[in-house]
């Protein structure tokens, strides 16, 4: 499997039970959380969360006693979602990063960045406007606002979950912000909140 | 401020612009020296303080609104027992 290139470990049973117990296991939840958010459905997201957990057991020699467990899970979770899952669903045809990147280094972007959506419209939106906003992203844009914003990752580790250069995460990342604003602008406006003063 | 002192500025000496430096903040990508100069910076610049605080907000309303919940308690007894059957 193609994780992290550590060299291979060795551990006792004993070892590789307090690994999983001390170093794995707390991350159960937000795995959980990574798995509905891409699959958006509960059973698949448990379904990923117990194949990722069994990998990673079975895989255990090629995690590195201490160093970050929860990247390495993400990866494999992302993993296993791109090749068992997604393969299997019907996703439309994915974006074209080309054109993301085109697009991030235009001029076009700073009329986009004005400010015109305000917080006070935000503060309103106690509901489920938010979690339908971020759920309806394309899953590529979705990805990047759940392992920055939910999950703290730092770009260097996005980039390793990912596959992808720490460049293109930051595109994806100030990408995605702007589509999810665009979303919440529309939701503001049908709450009746006037954006454009 | 002396652009010396703006911490934001690479190695090979280029000048951030204001969206570069609101991406790195909202993605919190900073250091503590750069959280503090980016708020004196926000003092004086409207657009980076408008577009901060509605970024902010949003990135707020994601985490008080999409974290899910806990994973069921069924999950974590299924994979320890399938765990357990492995080594056994
Ligand atoms: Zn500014």
């Amino acid at each position: 499997m193609e994780l992290e290139e550590a060299p291979r470990q060795h551990y006792t049973e004993n070892e590789k039970q307090l690994i999983f117990n001390n170093e794995f296991m707390p991350h159960i939840h937000s795995m959980y959380n990574f798995g509905y958010r891409l699959t958006l459905d509960r059973d698949d997201a448990k379904d990923l969360v117990q194949d990722t957990y069994l990998k990673a057991y079975r895989f255990i020699e090629s995690f590195q006693k201490g160093t970050n467990a929860k990247a390495w899970l993400f990866r494999i979770l992302k993993n296993s979602f791109i090749n068992d899952y997604r393969k299997k669903s019907k996703e439309p045809n994915k974006v074209d990063y080309q054109e993301v990147e085109a697009y991030y280094n235009s001029e076009e972007v700073d009329r986009l960045i004005t400010p015109d959506l305000r917080v006070e419209s935000l503060k309103d939106m106690m509901g489920d406007e938010i979690s339908n906003a971020l759920n309806s992203l394309d899953v590529d844009f979705r990805t990047v606002i759940i392992l920055c914003d939910l999950e703290d990752f730092k770009y260097e580790e996005m980039a390793k979950i990912l596959d992808i250069p720490i460049g293109t995460v930051r595109s994806r990342l100030h990408r995605a912000r702007n589509l999810l604003k665009e979303k919440l602008k529309s939701y503001a406006k049908t709450m009746g909140y006037n954006n454009n003063a | 401020m002396a652009p010396s002192s703006n911490p934001f500025i690479q190695p090979d000496g280029k000048k951030p612009t204001c969206m570069e430096m609101l991406q790195l903040i909202i993605d919190n990508q900073v250091t503590e020296e750069q959280r503090l100069y980016f708020s004196q910076h926000m003092g004086h610049c409207l657009p980076c303080y408008k577009k901060y605080n509605v970024d902010m907000a949003i990135k707020e309303l994601l985490q008080s609104k999409c974290c899910g919940g806990n994973c069921p308690d069924d999950i974590v007894a299924e994979i320890k027992l399938k765990i357990n059957s492995m080594t056994a």
